[in-house]
């Protein structure tokens, strides 16, 4: 047996979920890595299952429900927690990002290439606001009917947490998971070197814009070249302010690096929120490695010196 | 990853924990994964007692001191501290007061030399370093001629949401007195002093770059409070300096850390309050402000300022006995305000890391808040450095 056969090669498994393409890419004997694979899956499955606002069956539609008819609900321990996270995320944006803007971004989910008119979005905002919510552990009451929750910028990066944890319990000790470009480490190569993640152009999906090396940890990124649409020559994004019921005009993406996927993507997620010179700033302050791209393809961010790519000049 | 933590990537972190314990076992809490030895000298010289009117030596004390601090992590949820410090103190000390020409106070000092040292060793043991609260356990000793202290304490924290954590805490001191040269100067031969004190405070994360801290601290003291070395003049003669034998007092603290992105740094003011049955007040202001500068150092200027009112039983001299139960007129307990001024560098350079500092601090009647109340001759000023050491070893 030569050491060509010893050397373990690099299994890749693609699939969908939360909406998007993912990959697991795992460096450990087929078996194992197919285990792994078949594993990690079925997490991503059922945090989607349970968290999707697209379903009818979700928690997060249950959730709802109990908002129309004016009840309290119990959740699970693992749900309390995902809104404990919410809630500081929440006192941490002073306000900014808040799980019960559902009603907003139903409204503005722009399958449809309309702009809701002022009256709609009066209304759907008259639906939000954590702060009208009571939640004593493990008691939730959304305090308005028709208030809806809605996970975005938080359940698919614990869902690449997750995905990489339960890669690691059946035994990987070499990979990435990818969940539509939120990143979270299984671990570095076995030679100790690092993952490379391509941040992908905003403007041309296909082109990486910068590649930045992870050994361990994960990477998040919003952006609205994922989910957005031009309406009349204006480009929306699927981020929505609830302070102003429209989404924001902020960076084309804001990708962060941090010690888990979760608190990358909450992370990128606020830079999103805060808007160009408030977000870089804040992500600045914050003190994790960032890299926001403006609309112009300008990049800025500790991370800027990393793309390999593309016009634009460091912003500092 | 070891960096520092803003405190909101300490709050989003923490938070986070109970979901992805995995990512963040070590550094939500901020633990270290790497052990550190360090080692300091200090050196605390107070101003000679020129040009005030002084009877003895001019010269007052000077400490020098030496600290070996071992930290280091054990397993993935503990961590142990231990501490060896060596101190060399000397000079003269204030003795009594008597009254000059004009009723002017003229401070006594203490007419040999003092030369003593006093070596000191202390350990804690903190569990659950892992997660967002934590149990610290320490004890410690510390021996002179004539003073023995053995003390031990618990800390606990306890997040009560992501964004508020409670501390509580307590500890108890057991002191033996046994003063030098006792039947020499008749001083008492032997005495006893317990402490015991609790604290609770509240820390709370604001926003995303302010975290507010307030807490209050009860101490209560017994035994042999007074001073055994010190005299006090009553009348035409002396006395021993005689304290009551119970003192309690009440402290409440403020802290405010806010930071900056830019400039990237962060300011911390502190404030507390104290008062104790003795009738002593005092009020602590301090600013620092944390500057990282390129290249790996750290300049961190400060600002104190201290004020104090005397306790009911100070005086410098006291002309009718039969009007009191206790007498002092240790400077200690007078009436007093200060100003100090500090400046500490750091240095990181790999493994190392070099740290410097100085301070002066200028004490005076005159600073108290309200103004002075009875003359304190022997208000102390003096001039603090110390040059640091650390290793960490990965």
């Amino acid at each position: 047996m030569n050491s060509a056969h010893e050397r373990r090669l690099i299994h890749r498994f693609d699939f969908n979920a939360m909406g998007c393409p993912c990959a697991l890419q795992l460096e450990a004997d087929a078996e194992v890595a197919a285990r792994a694979a078949a594993a990690a899956q079925a997490e991503v499955d059922r945090l989607d299952r349970k968290y999707s606002h697209y379903r009818d069956d979700s928690l997060v539609a249950q959730i709802g429900a109990s908002a129309d008819a004016g009840e309290s609900i119990v959740v699970d321990t693992e749900t309390a927690d995902l809104l404990d996270f919410s809630a500081t995320l929440h006192a941490q944006s002073g306000g900014r990002f808040d799980i019960t803007s559902g009603a907003l971004t139903r409204l503005w989910d722009l399958q449809n290439v309309r702009i809701p008119d002022a009256a709609a979005i009066e209304r759907a905002r008259a639906c939000c606001g954590w702060d009208r919510v009571e939640w004593k552990r493990p008691h939730l009451r959304l305090g308005v009917k028709g208030m809806r929750l809605d996970l975005g910028g938080v359940v698919k990066e614990y869902a690449a947490d997750r995905a990489a944890q339960v890669c690691r319990d059946v035994g990987i000790v070499h990979g990435i998971v990818d969940l539509g470009g939120d990143l979270a480490v299984v671990g570095a190569h076995p030679d100790g070197s690092p993952w490379l993640a391509g941040i992908k152009s905003p403007r041309a999906t296909s082109r990486a814009f910068a590649q930045i090396e992870l050994h361990a940890g994960g990477l998040a990124t919003s952006g609205d070249y994922e989910r957005a649409v031009i309406v009349d020559g204006r480009r929306y994004s699927h981020i929505v302010d609830p302070a102003s019921g429209i989404p924001v005009e902020s960076f084309s993406s804001v990708s962060v690096v941090a010690d888990s996927c979760l608190v990358a993507g909450a992370a990128s997620t606020l830079g999103m929120l805060l808007g160009l010179r408030a977000g870089h700033d804040w992500l600045l302050g914050l003190g994790l490695p960032f890299l926001c791209i403006d609309a112009d393809g300008n990049a800025s961010g500790t991370l800027a010196g990393a793309r390999d790519e593309g016009r634009g000049t460091r912003d500092e | 990853m070891r960096r520092h933590l803003s405190p909101s990537l300490a709050a989003l972190m923490s938070a986070a924990t109970t979901l992805v314990p995995e990512a963040h076992a070590q550094t939500a809490t901020g633990a270290d994964t790497e052990s550190l030895v360090s080692y300091r000298f200090n050196e605390y010289d107070e101003d000679a007692f020129a040009p005030r009117p002084v009877i003895g030596s001019a010269e007052r004390y000077g400490v020098i001191s030496q600290q070996f601090q071992l930290a280091t992590p054990v397993g993935t949820d503990a961590a142990l501290s231990a501490s060896a410090t060596h101190e060399v103190m000397s000079g003269s000390s204030p003795w009594y007061v008597v009254q000059g020409p004009n009723h002017q106070p003229i401070q006594v000092m203490s007419g040999a030399t003092i030369r003593d040292h006093r070596s000191a060793v202390s350990a804690s043991w903190t569990q659950g370093t892992g997660s967002s609260g934590g149990t610290t356990y320490s004890a410690s000793y510390s021996a002179e001629r004539d003073y023995h202290a053995t003390a031990v304490g618990i800390e606990r924290s306890i997040p009560l949401s992501a964004a508020l954590t409670l501390g509580v805490g307590g500890s108890f001191s057991h002191d033996l007195i046994d003063p030098v040269d006792a039947q020499l100067y008749d001083r008492v031969q032997h005495g006893q002093k317990n402490t015991a004190s609790l604290f609770g405070s509240l820390a709370w994360i604001i926003d995303r770059s302010s975290v507010l801290q307030t807490g209050i601290q009860i101490n209560s003291e017994h035994g042999f409070l007074s001073d055994p070395y010190k005299l006090v003049t009553v009348g035409d003669g002396t006395i021993h300096d005689l304290r009551p034998g119970q003192r309690d007092q009440m402290a409440w603290l403020v802290r405010y850390r806010h930071a900056f992105s830019r400039p990237d740094a962060s300011l911390h003011l502190d404030f507390r309050y104290a008062q104790d049955s003795w009738g002593v007040t005092s009020q602590t202001l301090e600013a620092a402000w944390y500057q990282p500068l390129p290249a790996r150092w750290q300049l961190v200027p400060a600002l104190r300022y201290y004020s104090q009112h005397e306790a009911r039983f100070y005086a410098p001299f006291f002309s009718d006995p039969a009007a009191h139960n206790f007498f002092t007129s240790d400077y200690r307990l007078g009436t007093f305000g200060a100003f100090s001024a500090s400046l500490n560098l750091r240095k990181r350079l790999g493994q190392w890391e070099f740290s410097g500092g100085f301070e002066r601090y200028h004490g005076a009647t005159d600073y108290a808040l309200g103004g002075s109340d009875a003359a304190v001759p022997a208000v102390v000023s003096y001039t603090r450095a110390f040059i640091g050491l650390d290793y960490l070893l990965k």
